[in-house]
């Protein structure tokens, strides 16, 4: 380690090393060494030879062995270091006790008359007592006098352990009582004791117990204790076929979504950034669409959120969550929306919040889609005037403001042959997004 | 007890004594095995009859002048630890002091007291508190006097009364559990919360040690015709082949000895028997399957010997299934609860918050347990009965000592904890409560 240390040109901590003083225990020679003044290795002296001149002595090596040191004459490693401490059989009160009765053990002398290390640990659950003036309001229909005391010398003698309260309960003097009414009569005789002996405008702490639902809890789990290896099985194989159901229903799902992702792919590939290629492509999805309308019942344009009909609980926000089905671009955009609408991204899931919240995401995500679908109109519209424009040099294609993205002047439109074919591809595009409250294409 | 670290044991040199229908154990606190296994019975010799002198001088005698008996049987010499008991000798009665798990012969107990604080601990009472273990079933009219007699009489310190179930579950390291106990006289199952005993769950039932010695009896002198001959009575012997009739010749000079004690006698050769012989089976008892398991040999004192097969298995199954067993010697198998039906109707009374934690530890203890596959019947019977969603743990002992001593284990555990010494109840609180403190401190 020093070694390393040196390598390292580190100073070398005044740490007191293990030596053999430390490990033999000379305690009289344990005066600390006196730290050699460490000088600096001068500049350009290799690191071997310092440690040659410089050990940690600073003296000579020995060029004579010698034999003056303690050397290994001490043979033996002192191991308790210490004084033996001797232990005696003395008496002693323990002051947990009451009675001050006296015990004998083996203890250290050192310890003697120090108090009994033990009587700590005894703690003590706190349980009221009451007076005979307090009892009046304690009292209640049902319950003798008798009967509260007895309940509260068990709790105090169990330390509040019920069970143990409820079977020692003296069934030959009071009626048979449940663990709950137990628990009831008790924490209400408390919670009455602990307000009327509240400081006036204060109100006391209270343990409130609920021994309906208590009752109500143990009798669920005896139900389902003492179900029938049968019910037991019942059960089982009905949640086996539920859990088949389910993964057909998820495959179904899996299906449909492939299939609307085929559908959109095809309908992306449409998509005109490529201006050139579009115009062959279009043709094929024109083709498809027509099946794809028969079934509209199951396209929307929003998000299509998974039915939670799963059985078992689940989390009320798992439905806010967005199915995988959605793009990264589309919940960036979602997103987006929410924060400059000053929505919260993820409200508080109540029912009504959560359809709500599904809704005006699904809401969202179709005006993205409108929005895009314009904004690719508007491209191709761009484009065409351009090839238009490049076509017959000269000549300026005016829009109608109808199909313009907006910003078009007003002027009339001097090439009538082109426009119903533009009309198509803008309605085509919000058609291919299928929204079911845009109006079909041509 | 160095600074900063307290170590939770502190012992006090107090006695634990375990009293069981087999026998009493006896042995110092912290210690993990007792100093003294006590047979639970007594020969009584009346001093009518002539003894000789060479007898008298070294048996173990009480001596009655020290004690105050009545005078009726001032004269009564007892005969107390199997050194002396097992001596044949004229006249000597056998009786135990138990009956049901609790005492019921005070005097015969004290005289045993005696014997202990003399041969045993050889020490005074008044140094030592004592601690007790109980039947969970005790009565309080015997703890009373449990407390007065060790307090009037042996003038101990202090005293405390534990259920032995709770040492037992103690010994396993557990507060709370179900401890079925397998004893000489019965088998119990007990539920323990925090230390407490369920009084109001307790099943028991008479199948214990005793019940399949009995039968063992029955079977071997009644149906294989198997004559037990008790070590006393033999002389020399001959080794003979397997099956063949034993070559033995009795020793001389027997004295008359009583029935009780030869019965008692013939009952420690049917003990070995059972312990070496008999089996649990692991799945219900079905002819087939245990025809395959191999056969054991046993050889009895007289030198007579055999093979045992399906028989092992069959007389321990009345513990689990008492309707096989047909109704043999009077006793009615099929009204009884099997070991198992005994825990789950033990379980099943018990406030359904508890029952998950006491199936969660099933503290096997008692000598009956040792029979071979005990333990592992169990948990098959239980684990079929519960439900499966309820987690099964069966706590045994694997050691000998432990599970015979398990209930005195834990008593020398309790007694030497720092923090029980308060739980005694001393002689001052005895002298101003008086017995009653007894059912007030020892819950």
């Amino acid at each position: 380690m020093a070694d390393v240390r040196d390598i390292l040109d580190l100073e070398r901590p005044p740490t007191p090393e293990i030596t053999k003083e430390t490990i033999l225990g000379n305690d009289k020679l344990k005066r600390k060494p006196i730290a050699p003044k460490v000088s600096k290795r001068p500049e350009g002296m290799h690191r071997e030879v310092f440690a040659l001149l410089y050990t940690d002595n600073k003296d000579a090596p020995p060029v004579f062995p010698t034999d003056t040191g303690q050397g290994y004459k001490q043979m033996k490693a002192k191991l308790g270091m210490r004084k033996v401490r001797p232990w005696k059989w003395m008496p002693f009160t323990n002051p947990a006790r009451t009675d001050g009765a006296v015990f004998y053990h083996w203890r250290r002398v050192a310890d003697e008359g120090k108090e009994y290390p033990f009587a700590k640990f005894n703690k003590q659950v706190p349980v009221p007592t009451y007076t005979d003036s307090e009892y009046v309001q304690l009292h209640i229909d049902g319950w003798s006098r008798a009967e509260t005391d007895h309940l509260f010398d068990l709790c105090r003698r169990f330390d509040l352990r019920f069970i143990v309260v409820h079977d020692r309960w003296d069934r030959t003097r009071f009626q048979s009582r449940s663990v709950e009414d137990l628990k009831e009569r008790y924490y209400n005789a408390c919670s009455i004791l602990a307000r009327m002996r509240a400081p006036p405008g204060q109100e006391p702490k209270m343990y409130v117990f609920d021994a309906d639902h208590e009752r109500r809890r143990k009798e669920q789990l005896r139900r389902l204790f003492e179900r029938t290896p049968e019910q037991v099985e019942e059960e089982q194989t009905l949640l086996s076929e539920l859990r088949k159901i389910e993964a057909r229903k998820k495959e179904r799902e899996k299906k449909q979504q492939d299939l609307q992702k085929l559908i959109t792919a095809a309908d992306s590939q449409a998509d005109p950034r490529r201006p050139d290629k579009k115009v062959n492509k279009k043709k094929l999805p024109h083709q498809v669409r027509p099946r794809n309308d028969s079934s509209n019942s199951v396209e929307t344009a929003g998000i299509k959120f998974p039915d939670f009909k799963n059985s078992g609980v689940s989390v009320r926000s798992q439905r806010m969550k967005l199915p995988a089905s959605v793009g990264q671009k589309k919940i960036k955009a979602i997103e987006t929306m929410l924060t400059e609408l000053g929505v919260e991204l993820m409200p508080m899931p109540t029912e009504e919040i959560c359809q709500h919240f599904n809704e005006l995401r699904s809401d969202m995500v179709l005006l993205y889609e409108l929005k895009q679908a314009l904004a690719t109109c508007d491209y191709d519209l761009q484009t065409l005037r351009h090839q238009y424009e490049a076509l017959n040099p000269g000549k300026t294609l005016v829009m109608p403001g109808s199909i313009s993205g907006g910003n078009v002047d007003e002027g009339p439109s001097s090439t009538q042959d082109t426009e119903p074919v533009r009309q198509r591809v803008v309605s085509e595009i919000i058609d291919v997004v299928g929204s079911p409250g845009t109006p079909s294409g041509s | 007890m160095s600074a900063g670290m307290l170590y939770g044991g502190d012992e006090i040199g107090a006695l634990v004594f375990d009293v069981g229908h087999y026998s009493l154990r006896v042995g110092y606190a912290q210690e993990d095995t007792p100093k003294a296994e006590i047979p639970a019975v007594v020969g009584i010799l009346e001093e009518a009859a002539p003894l000789p002198s060479s007898i008298k001088a070294d048996s173990m005698e009480v001596d009655d002048k020290k004690s105050d008996m009545t005078p009726s049987n001032a004269k009564n010499k007892y005969y107390i630890d199997t050194n002396y008991l097992h001596v044949a000798r004229r006249g000597m009665e056998v009786t135990s002091y138990m009956k049901d798990g609790m005492i019921e012969d005070w005097d015969l107990f004290e005289k045993v007291l005696d014997y202990t604080y003399a041969k045993c601990i050889q020490s005074k009472s008044v140094f030592h508190p004592v601690l007790m273990s109980e039947a969970p079933w005790n009565v309080r009219q015997k703890r009373e006097k449990l407390t007065e007699l060790m307090f009037e009489k042996y003038e101990v310190p202090a005293f405390f009364l534990v259920k032995n179930a709770v040492l037992a579950a103690f010994a396993n390291g557990r507060a709370t559990g179900i401890v079925v106990d397998s004893g000489a006289t019965h088998t119990s199952a007990v539920p323990v919360q925090d230390g407490f005993v369920l009084s109001q769950a307790i099943v028991k039932s008479p199948l214990g040690g005793d019940y399949i010695t009995m039968q063992c009896k029955n079977f071997l002198q009644q149906e294989s015709e198997i004559e037990i001959v008790p070590p006393y009575m033999i002389g020399a012997k001959e080794a003979v082949k397997e099956r063949e009739k034993a070559r033995w010749t009795q020793k001389k000079n027997l004295p008359e000895v009583t029935q009780s004690w030869h019965n008692y006698m013939t009952k420690k050769v049917v003990q070995d028997f059972q312990a070496s012989v008999l089996q649990v089976c692991e799945t219900p008892y079905d002819e087939k399957t245990v025809s395959s398991i191999p056969t054991v040999h046993y050889e009895f004192p007289n030198g007579y010997h055999q093979d045992f097969g399906s028989e092992r298995f069959l007389i321990p199954e009345a513990l689990f299934d008492p309707s096989v067993v047909p109704m043999r010697a009077g006793m009615v198998g099929n009204t009884m609860l099997g070991v198992g039906h005994i825990v789950t109707t033990s379980v099943g009374m018990c406030d359904v918050d508890v029952r998950p934690s006491l199936y969660g530890s099933v503290v096997v203890t008692g000598g009956n347990s040792f029979l071979q596959g005990f333990p592992e019947r169990l948990n098959r019977d239980l684990s079929v009965r519960i439900p499966s969603s309820m987690r099964l743990k069966l706590i045994s002992a694997n050691g000998c000592a432990e599970r015979r001593f398990g209930a005195w284990i834990g008593g020398s555990i309790l007694a030497s904890i720092g923090t029980f010494q308060q739980m005694w109840i001393s002689s001052q609180e005895y002298k101003e409560g008086g017995k009653g403190q007894v059912e007030r401190k020892c819950p």
